[in-house]
């Protein structure tokens, strides 16, 4: 942590300690030992000490056991030229002001001087049992998001009311304390007519500094009454707080000793401050989620207004402390649910499309640095559709930037597949393809109703923070509707879009340790698992190793788990040890080997959907596929249906596995028993789907004209007629070493 | 271990012959590693790999026969511990118990009862299974009489009560072309009882109630003597006697191949029971574990519908997804007025949306679409619940004579299929309802104003 | 001769133990089992499955015949509903707030407040107190009923991914069990588990319901997944080893072999007989698969299954 931060801790908690001890031994004589200490309407005594050290304060002579735990914690105020002072002792002399901190308050509430009164002001004091259990519940169940501890007092009046509306706006309860140059923020609300109250989620808790620390009794009170934490066991009150307890502290102005010692203890807790004046930043170590303290010298954000700024400082508290905050509906003037997903927009009904046939559209997500996204900016280059003639066909290019702390480059394509979905929930709008073959329309209804083009984005910021909050933290969307723009934009898409390809192309098996398992099909496959590799899709050919990791950090309880490859086995037949045990523990025991190359030993189980089924023809040395949709007779005596009653239902047969129809792509295709060479037959639709992409297959590995050599159902649908045109087409499987 | 499909093949001829009535050896050989066909089918295999192969494949259960094949029963041959391992393959027979001490009369009418007695669900017919004579007048004519009356007026399989083998012999002569079940051999009578088992080829039931070991004995002597087809009669008295030792049974044959106890059971459940409800919650019990013939006390249609319901939904393969017929189920009585809801025939897809719809108050019709047992979206995602599927049903179940309306509420999850629809079905409006069936009665409140 | 050897799984998770009721209230513990259901050969089975029966917040509307009289004028209020289930044999009092449905009348947080009030008053058995099954409301009033019962170790449900948080949080607040509903699916049923956990609930507050499906209504679907649960469980697996409970009653009653008394087939037999046997048939078939509670309403149900479970506990 920065020296001076530190140093300046230790200092304020020196004088704080100092003052409470003074006030304890003026009030021990004053009021006597046995004085009532209480804080009104709680069951935790004085709730930092309690629950940090187990220690019920009831009475002035139960004082003195944590006022000399807090001067214990207390290093010696550093040297201002020689001595480094560490991070543990800033943390100490946060706990030490904590600790005198609530002292004083027990002996001011001793005194009658609690909650205090000002200017005809009553401060509210601690918050009372009651309501903590009310907002408790609200932020363990996530509808409040957190809470934020204002203290001091912000540049004048206006902007201290633009920042508490901007906080409430975010679902926020608000704490206020302290001062700045003798002006309470409190002060500042009143003067402005702002409620202040429960009703409000706004808390004034006292004109000082020190009453701060109510807000960290709330804290402790919460974890141990929805932590399940037991009363001393300060180390998971503190994680508890790290953790759940998305709270923040936003010191306006400057920042004395005082200050800096109670936010060393707030950062005990987790909770980062966010200044808004020039203080050193103090980076992520562990003890916060995120930064520790951030500085943002106000006059320095960018805006155009001090309205602008005030803005942007609640919203940078909000990425600090990593809240996520859910958009409750989709802003549109059109109607948006699923109920509209499957409507079609016809020619009659158009007001305008984008793409298709002849036109120009595309679609194209980015991952940049959190400082290039502006979260919920939508910007519309060029005319809106009310410009064009009815039925006009238009370019378009949606182009969206996101950041996140979880964000990954791998993320960008299953977020953009994601587009299609999302903006078919609009009434009368029909989306279809994706990246440069996206197609638009729009119905004249939509439009009548003030749809623009801005609702696009809209709707795609929208869904994309609420269903994938947990990568996605900001997202800003440009629209472009110039050709010129379009076109320039989409020659730089394509290039983009060349380089994914080749990044999943290039994405092996070898390079990455980790797997993906899908557990989807259990529901009537119980013992059926699937372990994905980037080499090879999901046998229901919907799933791919990178949609199986975006599900995974999206939802890390869901059906996508990772599979640590482990030790490897046997690198042939694809088996890790990893694997193996994943395998067993999934399948209740009842598989203990998955080989990921090989249909003969150990394949793979098959649950009800894979695309297709292959299974050995010993005869012709090789294997034949079938597709789902070939109801056909095959060469094996057995139809696709047939097939699945023997394979499917989370079975291991060996000769015999379900996959996905792209697995015939890679070059891990069953490469234990040599690859593509090895398919002797197939079904004639799957051949024709996967067309262009199977011969290149083919030529890679060197076998141009394999593809005529594969037999299909019209030249075979029994061993007998296929064995014949094998070695006519002289099929490589005929001469490979023999596969059972 | 079960061979797998590949390993049985290597014993096979391969000759692609086809007298299996399969068209491939590798075909052949994926049954019989599913244990769908026996591979003594094959009729080329050399004594060394029929040898290898029986033993291998031998059913840890044995298949036991009784009836004559008509009607007949078939227990036992069951592959796993739990349903959801594999399924069930063969339901336990729900016989009814006659005492031949009671008047011919009587006996006669539950025997036309229980033989007509049949009841539909989801399009399949249930019925009890058989009779089991008891021989309570301990006299061996009155036995044989009242045996050859049932066997008179019932073709439904048999099973002859009594531990005195001359009794057992005077109904055999009468009905041991049936293939009654004998019961029953214990400890005194068991080679007399062997003897006319062998003599009339019917399966035998061993009686031991005291506890597997001498059960076990006793089924080693009588194999030894050339019966394989038997059925146990361990005790079962009550629930935990009963759930303990047939659990214990399954496991033996599974788990350690014991051949001596790898037979079916047969259950009384009325036996010590105070009333019929007991006997019901035995049954049941023993429906769900491990009885292979169950003999109840009572015949009445209230016990044996439930009962068989709960034969059929343990029994249906879980890895099937069973189905009901596509057809138009008015739920309710609707009107030509009345809603209708479009839905997929997986079975349980089916009863939801039907007892939503049925409690949701509105009389309305179910068009329930052929997706092959597949549930909403499953099925969409198979593409066998498409607007084109949708439509036939349509049409082809002549929905509009039905109903003075036009308009179809579909699944909220197949929203997707609105456009396509509109096409296919020209003038009909095309609702989206709820994604939930639990939602449906809400849903209809608020859009379906009468 | 040898004596034949049993086979003995075994198994190295146990189910977990819950308690209920307590703080003035009677208590009790289910779950703990070491094998599967009733196998006395193999492991301990040391709380016997209880019978929790069924009371709601008003009068009901659509209850047959059969249940009506057996009630009688105790179904105007939940507290004389409660003693008579007691006088019945409950062993669990499992009270719906039904009129908190937006369409059963909507009531809120005060009404449940009542309700609850009224039923803990009445009987000193452990209570489960069940919302409209609407995921915004049940929050309402299952928060406010948590407060009731602040420390009596209630039963809240149902909890479901929707509102897992919310109920999660009272329970931890107040010292309650939550009743974890997923649709019959075991990684549902696990994951809520983990996402409660996760929330900080503690996994001896979770009772699972898994979604009962009735005789002829899907029984097998609840069957299965039970007795997968239940043996993922005992194999060691900490997430899906939690206590179930089979809502019985009001699934086998509100069907309509239970509920049609003419225009049905004769082969269904006499309508009061089959309802029971609906009733009893559906119970039996889901405490063999691993039920550790379940509810029922007929008083004949109650005393047939209660005495089943008695002979399927008894020691020896």
């Amino acid at each position: 942590m920065s020296r001076y931060i530190t140093s300046s801790a230790i200092r304020g908690a020196h004088g704080v300690v100092e003052q409470a001890e003074k006030l304890y031994k003026e009030t021990l004589k004053a009021l006597g030992p046995d004085k009532e200490v209480a804080f009104p309407n709680t069951t935790y005594y004085l709730p930092v000490i309690y629950t940090l050290t187990g220690h019920k304060v009831q009475k002035i002579a139960d004082l003195a056991k944590p006022l000399e735990l807090a001067k214990s914690l207390l290093a010696p105020v550093p040297d201002e030229h020689l001595w480094v002072p560490y991070l543990g002792e800033a943390l100490d002399a946060g706990a030490a002001t904590l600790f005198a901190e609530e002292i004083i308050e027990g002996i001011r509430f001793a005194k009658g001087e609690q909650p205090e009164a000002k200017n005809g002001f009553k401060f509210n004091g601690p918050i009372d049992d009651v309501q903590m259990r009310a907002w408790g519940i609200q932020m363990v169940d996530g509808r409040m998001p957190g809470f934020a501890a204002v203290i001091g007092a912000a540049k004048n009046n206006e902007i201290a009311v633009k920042i508490v509306r901007e906080l409430q706006s975010k679902g926020q309860l608000v704490f206020f304390s302290g001062t700045t140059n003798g002006i309470s923020i409190v002060d500042q609300l009143l003067e402005s007519g702002v409620d202040l109250g429960y009703d409000t989620f706004t808390v004034p808790f006292g004109s000082d500094t020190i009453s701060t620390v109510y807000g960290l009794g709330y804290a402790s009170r919460a974890a141990v009454s929805f932590g399940g934490v037991t009363p001393g066991d300060f180390r998971k009150i503190l994680l508890y707080n790290k953790f759940r307890c998305f709270a923040f502290a936003l010191v306006l102005g400057p920042i004395d000793d005082l200050k800096w010692a109670t936010g060393a203890g707030a950062i005990n807790y987790g909770f980062p401050a966010i200044c808004d004046t020039v203080v050193p930043n103090v980076l992520p170590t562990g003890i916060t989620k995120y930064e520790h303290v951030v500085s943002m010298p106000f006059d320095d954000i960018p805006g155009k207004d001090d309205m602008e700024r005030a803005e942007r400082l609640v919203q940078r508290c909000i990425e600090v402390r990593g809240i996520k905050i859910k958009v409750a509906k989709v802003k549109i003037p059109v109607a948006f649910g699923p109920a509209f997903e499957g409507e079609v927009v016809r020619r009659d009904n158009l007001r305008i499309e984008f793409g298709g046939k002849g036109g120009m559209c595309f679609e194209l997500l980015r991952m940049k640095d959190k400082d290039e996204v502006e979260d919920g900016k939508i910007t519309l280059v060029g005319p809106d559709i009310k410009t064009f003639d009815v039925g006009a066909k238009v370019p378009l290019a949606i182009i969206v930037d996101v950041a996140g702390r979880k964000m990954q480059e791998d993320f960008e394509p299953v977020l953009e597949r994601q587009f299609h979905h999302f903006t078919n929930n609009a009434e009368g709008f029909q989306h279809q393809g994706q990246r440069d073959i996206t197609w638009i329309r729009i119905h004249k209804n939509a439009v009548d109703k003030g749809f623009k083009l801005s609702d696009i984005g809209e709707i795609i910021r929208t869904c994309l923070v609420n269903d994938f909050g947990a990568i996605v933290d900001k997202v800003q969307v440009t629209l472009y509707t110039e050709p010129e723009k379009v076109k320039e934009l989409i020659e730089k898409a394509r290039v983009i879009y060349n380089e994914r390809n080749v990044r999943i192309a290039g994405l092996t098996d070898d390079a990455v340790d980790t797997f993906y398992s899908c557990s989807l099909c259990q529901s009537f496959a119980p013992n059926h698992i699937c372990v994905i590799n980037p080499e090879r899709v999901g046998l229901c050919g919907a799933y791919n190793w990178l949609d199986c990791r975006a599900s995974f950090e999206i939802k890390p309880s869901g059906p996508n788990q990772p599979v640590a490859k482990g030790q490897i086995v046997d690198a042939e037949k694809g088996e890790w040890a990893g694997v193996n045990k994943f395998a067993y523990e999934h399948s209740n025991m009842a598989i203990d080997r998955f080989t990921l190359y090989s249909v003969m030993d150990a394949p793979m189980t098959t649950c009800g959907c894979c695309e297709c089924i292959m299974v050995v023809i010993p005869e012709a040395n090789g294997f034949m596929i079938v597709s789902r949709d070939d109801y056909g007779m095959t060469p094996s005596g057995m139809a696709f249906t047939s097939m699945m009653s023997t394979a499917g239902g989370g079975q291991q047969t060996p000769g015999m596995m379900g996959h996905g129809k792209y697995f015939l792509l890679s070059k891990r295709f069953i490469s234990a028993e040599g690859g593509l060479k090895r398919v002797v037959w197939m079904s004639k639709n799957l051949k024709e789907e996967l067309g262009e992409e199977l011969k290149e297959a083919c030529a890679n590995i060197g076998e141009p004209d394999l593809i005529d050599k594969i037999a299909d159902g019209t030249v075979a649908t029994t061993v007998e007629e296929l064995l014949p045109y094998l070695e006519e087409k002289k099929h490589p499987a005929l001469t490979m070493d023999p596969v059972m | 271990m079960a061979l797998t499909g590949i390993e049985i093949y290597k014993f096979l001829p391969k000759t692609n012959c086809k007298k299996c009535n399969f068209p491939t050896c590798l075909a052949f050989a994926m049954k019989v590693a599913q244990k769908t066909v026996d591979v003594s089918v094959c009729p080329d295999l050399s004594p060394e790999s029929k040898a290898a192969l029986e033993a291998a494949g031998r059913p840890p259960i044995r298949l036991v026969t009784i009836g004559p094949d008509a009607k007949k029963v078939e227990v036992g041959n069951e592959t796993v511990l739990f349903r959801h391992e594999k399924t069930f393959f063969h339901p336990p027979a729900l016989m009814v118990r006659i005492k031949d001490n009671e008047p011919l009369e009587s006996i006669e009418k539950t025997v036309a009862e229980v033989s007509s007695y049949s009841v539909e669900r989801v399009g399949i017919d249930m019925a009890p299974n058989g009779f089991a004579i008891d021989n309570l007048s301990k006299d061996a004519g009155t036995f044989a009489k009242v045996a050859a009356s049932v066997a008179g007026k019932s073709e439904l399989p048999l099973v002859l009560m009594s531990t005195d083998p001359a009794a057992m012999e005077a109904a055999l002569e009468k009905v041991g072309g049936n293939r009654p079940l004998i019961y029953g051999a214990n400890a005194e009578n068991w080679e007399k009882m062997a003897q006319l088992a062998a003599k009339y080829k019917c399966a035998l039931a061993v009686i031991g109630k005291d506890g597997l070991d001498s059960l076990s004995e006793l089924t080693e002597k009588i194999t030894k003597a050339g019966v394989e087809d038997l059925v146990l009669a361990p005790n079962t008295a009550n629930l935990s006697d009963s759930i303990n030792t047939l659990t214990q049974l399954r496991r033996l044959a599974f788990k350690k191949a014991f051949k001596p106890l790898g037979y079916p059971v047969i259950t009384f459940p009325g036996a010590a029971s105070k009333s019929v409800e007991e006997e019901a919650i035995l049954a049941a019990q023993q429906i769900g574990k491990y009885a292979g013939i169950i003999v109840l006390d009572h015949f009445t249609p209230a016990l044996f519908y439930p009962l068989l319901t709960l034969r059929l939904n343990i029994y249906t393969d879980p890895q099937k997804h069973i189905q009901v017929t596509s057809a138009i189920y008015p739920i309710g009585s609707p009107k030509e007025t009345s809603p209708v809801c479009v839905t997929t025939n997986f079975s349980l897809t089916y009863f939801s949306v039907a007892g939503e719809l049925e409690s949701s108050g509105f009389p309305a019709w179910l068009l329930v679409c052929d997706t092959e047992g597949l549930s909403v979206l499953t099925a969409w995602a198979a593409g066998k619940f498409d607007a084109e599927r949708i439509a036939k049903a349509v049409k082809t179940l002549n929905l509009a004579e039905k109903i003075s309306h036009q308009k179809i509420i579909l699944p909220g999850k197949v929203a997707v299929l609105r456009g396509e629809l509109e096409d296919e079905l020209k003038g009909w409006d095309i609702m989206i309802g709820p994604p939930e069936a639990m939602d449906i009665g809400s849903y209809l409140k608020q859009m379906w104003k009468n | 001769m040898a004596p034949v050897e049993l086979p003995v799984e075994k198994w190295t998770g146990k189910i977990k133990e819950v308690k209920l009721g307590g703080n003035g209230r009677k208590s009790m513990v289910i779950g703990g089992e070491t094998t599967l259901p009733f196998l006395k050969f193999e492991g301990v089975l040391p709380n016997k499955p209880v019978i929790a029966v069924e009371v709601q917040d008003a009068p009901p509307k659509d209850w047959p015949q059969a249940l009506v009289s057996a009630y009688g004028d105790a179904l105007k209020d939940p507290g004389e509903w409660a003693k008579k289930a007691l006088s019945f044999g409950a062993e669990i009092i499992y009270l719906r707030l039904k009129s908190a449905h937006p369409e059963e009348g909507n009531t809120g947080a005060a009404e449940a407040k009542k309700a609850v009030a009224k039923v803990l008053e009445a009987v000193d058995v452990p209570v489960i107190v069940i919302g409209p099954e609407v995921p915004e409301k049940d929050n309402e009033v299952l928060v406010a009923a948590s407060e009731v019962g602040k420390g009596q170790r209630l039963a809240l449900g149902n909890c479901v991914e929707k509102n897992h948080r919310t109920i999660a949080a009272t329970c931890i607040a107040d010292g309650h069990v939550a009743i974890a509903k997923t649709p019959i699916e075991i990684n549902l049923a696990k994951q809520l588990n983990i996402l409660l956990c996760d929330v900080g609930l503690a996994a001896d507050s979770i009772i699972m319901d898994p979604t009962t499906g009735s005789l002829g209504y899907g029984l097998e679907y609840t069957y299965s997944v039970m007795e997968r649960l239940r043996i993922a469980g005992l194999m060691g697996d900490g997430m899906p080893s939690m206590p179930m409970l089979c809502d019985v009653g009001e699934e086998s009653w509100r069907q309509k072999e239970s509920r049609v008394t003419t225009g049905v087939p004769e082969t269904w037999g006499d309508p009061a007989e089959r309802a029971i046997n609906w009733e009893i048939i559906t119970a039996i078939s889901l405490l063999n698969s691993g039920a550790n509670i379940i509810t029922l309403r007929h008083p004949k149900t109650i005393e047939f299954l209660k005495n089943s479970i008695a002979q399927l506990t008894q020691a020896g």
